[in-house]
């Protein structure tokens, strides 16, 4: 029997969030899945290849491969579909594993606990988006499609950490959406919606869905891509802070919910 | 008067239109088992959940350690360890990586902690295998591990022996006596198995369908529920004082004007009659009543029987 008195209520309240987020990744160290969901990131440089190989475009320029490569369908769908995925795995396994009880009566806060999944969310994107700027780089390079310019490679690793950080805020509700859930089946439905009408909702009204609105506030400086109007930052920040906000505060009311 | 480490005054819990918990009133006494015995779906779990918080109470009131837990939560839930219903862990963690993440939760300042409580339960530590592939019993022993990582003064248990084999309920009822009385923890464990609790609590509540039927030390329990011979008479105060003049009797008790129990079954209880009646005590029956805590049971539930 553990003979002395170990608590110390100090220390535990400073480091609650970052602890969390240090268990997060402990889990996920175990979680192939998660890691295995990781090379997903290197679908569109690797069709970008074979598109501009196999067509042979003379005008090709870095920015041109790289629109495709990174900032397509990357940020558009497929980034968009794996936050999803985690989101709901993260959220998943506290509830399908009864953890939860068990973390309320250390006791941790449940504005804490969603914050730390959060975290993650943002650190896998960044992680994300940065295999998928490797990728995009190396595809370049190794098919002769790019040269190694300074700006350009700059350029794009830059906006993919952009992307990495912006886009788990605006998947802020599919995240609050899982914490709600004892099951997978609706939030993997909901990230396929939410990814598709984030994709749509580009074309029609960007500040209206907050993924439309950080896909328009990252692709509006990149070379080649059209939008219909010039993108109100501000408008497309306030959308993605109105969402994120209403789903923090419903994550929160979810999670406290739980055992009820 | 005792300290009370958890009371409860008319706790209710409705679930829509069902009554999971009506007006119970515990009273857990520092330094005590308290067991907290009933069927499968009698409340006792939702009880535990309302005690730690864990579902909101509909009406009535609960003090731990002498305080509302809402809004002391950080100075209430550092001081309890608990199970409830089943233990909760990540399966693709191993036992110890999981003690490891609520050590590091709880603040745990002690760095055997870990490797403290896995050997009170006798689980291996830095053992390879995950919580996924431990079996029922290796499950739940990290769930007491758990429990008591932190050396609370209060632990709550729910069912802590579901899915032990017999060594492992008796090592389960031995660990917790031995908190309570060589460490002076309080422990309030349910369970539906009325050996268990006999064996193991000081002091008992059953419950039956929400309702808390009994609250009592087992020692006056057990007193009621004796092997003793009971005799209907004309006086007790003159049988009782012929039973210890002449027959040195003191383990008796008076029920009523009439009724009188010897709880030792040993004596003759025809000389008993003779002497009485030679006395002028009328002696109108005398018989050997055998009441277990089941026939116990049965009867303050209404006839419902316990495993």
């Amino acid at each position: 029997m553990i003979p002395s008195k170990i608590i110390s209520e100090r220390s535990r309240e400073g480091r609650a969030l970052p602890e969390l987020v240090r268990i997060e990744f402990v889990k996920l160290r175990h979680r192939k899945y998660v890691w295995l969901m990781l090379p997903s990131a290197l679908i569109m440089p690797a069709i970008a290849a074979c598109f501009f190989k196999a067509s042979g475009m003379p005008d090709a320029t870095p920015m041109r491969f790289y629109k495709m490569a990174a900032f397509s369908y990357t940020i558009w769908l497929v980034l968009p579909a794996v936050l999803g995925m985690l989101c709901t795995m993260l959220m998943y396994e506290e509830r399908c594993d009864d953890t939860l009880k068990q973390l309320w009566i250390v006791p941790v806060s449940k504005t804490a606990l969603f914050f730390s999944k959060l975290t993650v969310v943002i650190v896998y994107s960044v992680c994300f988006m940065f295999t998928a700027a490797a990728g995009s780089f190396l595809a370049g390079i190794l098919t002769g499609i790019t040269a190694s310019g300074y700006d350009s490679v700059r350029f794009l690793f830059l906006k993919c950490l952009q992307c990495g950080i912006l886009i788990p805020f605006a998947m802020m509700p599919v995240l609050a959406v899982a914490a709600s859930q004892k099951g997978y089946v609706l939030p993997v439905c909901i990230t396929v919606v939410y990814a598709f009408t984030g994709f749509i909702m580009l074309m029609v009204n960007v500040y209206v869905f907050p993924l439309s609105s950080a896909i328009a506030v990252l692709i509006k400086d990149i070379e080649g891509v059209v939008m219909d109007g010039p993108v109100d930052t501000g408008m497309a920040f306030l959308s993605i802070a109105i969402w994120g906000t209403v789903s923090a505060v419903f994550g929160v009311y979810v999670l406290g919910r739980e055992c009820r | 008067m005792d300290e009370l480490i958890i009371e409860t005054s008319d706790l209710t819990k409705i679930y829509g239109n069902q009554i999971a918990v009506n007006k119970v009133s515990l009273h857990v006494k520092k330094g005590r088992i308290y067991g907290l015995l009933g069927r499968n779906g009698a409340g006792k779990t939702t009880i535990m959940k309302m005690i730690l918080g864990l579902t909101p109470v509909t009406s009535g009131k609960i003090r731990v350690f002498g305080q509302t837990l809402r809004g002391n939560e950080k100075r209430i839930y550092p001081r309890i360890g608990a199970i409830i219903e089943k233990p909760g862990f990540y399966p693709n963690l191993t036992g110890t990586e999981n003690l490891e993440i609520f050590a590091r939760l709880r603040g745990t300042s002690r760095p055997d902690a870990v490797k403290k409580a896995l050997e009170v339960v006798g689980l291996p530590y830095r053992d390879k295998k995950l919580y996924s592939q431990y079996s029922m019993g290796m499950k739940q022993r990290l769930g007491i591990a758990c429990a008591i990582l932190h050396d609370p003064e209060l632990l709550i248990l729910d069912e802590p022996t579901n899915g032990l084999d017999p060594i492992g309920i008796a090592e389960v009822r031995n660990f917790v006596r031995s908190l309570c009385e060589e460490r002076g923890k309080t422990v309030l464990i349910s369970s539906h198995i009325l050996s268990e609790i006999s064996m193991l609590a000081d002091d008992i509540g059953i419950i039956n369908s929400g309702v808390l039927l009994v609250e009592s030390s087992m020692e006056e329990l057990r007193k009621k529920n004796r092997r003793f011979i009971q005799l209907t008479v004309s006086d007790t105060a003159k049988a009782a004082l012929l039973l210890e003049r002449k027959f040195h009797i003191m383990d008796y008790s008076i029920m009523d004007d009439h009724t009188l129990r010897i709880y030792d079954t040993s004596v003759n209880t025809a000389e008993i009659n003779r002497v009485l009646v030679l006395e002028d005590v009328s002696v109108t029956s005398s018989e050997l009543c055998n009441d277990t805590l089941e026939d116990y049971f049965r009867k303050v539930t209404g006839g419902e029987s316990i495993a």
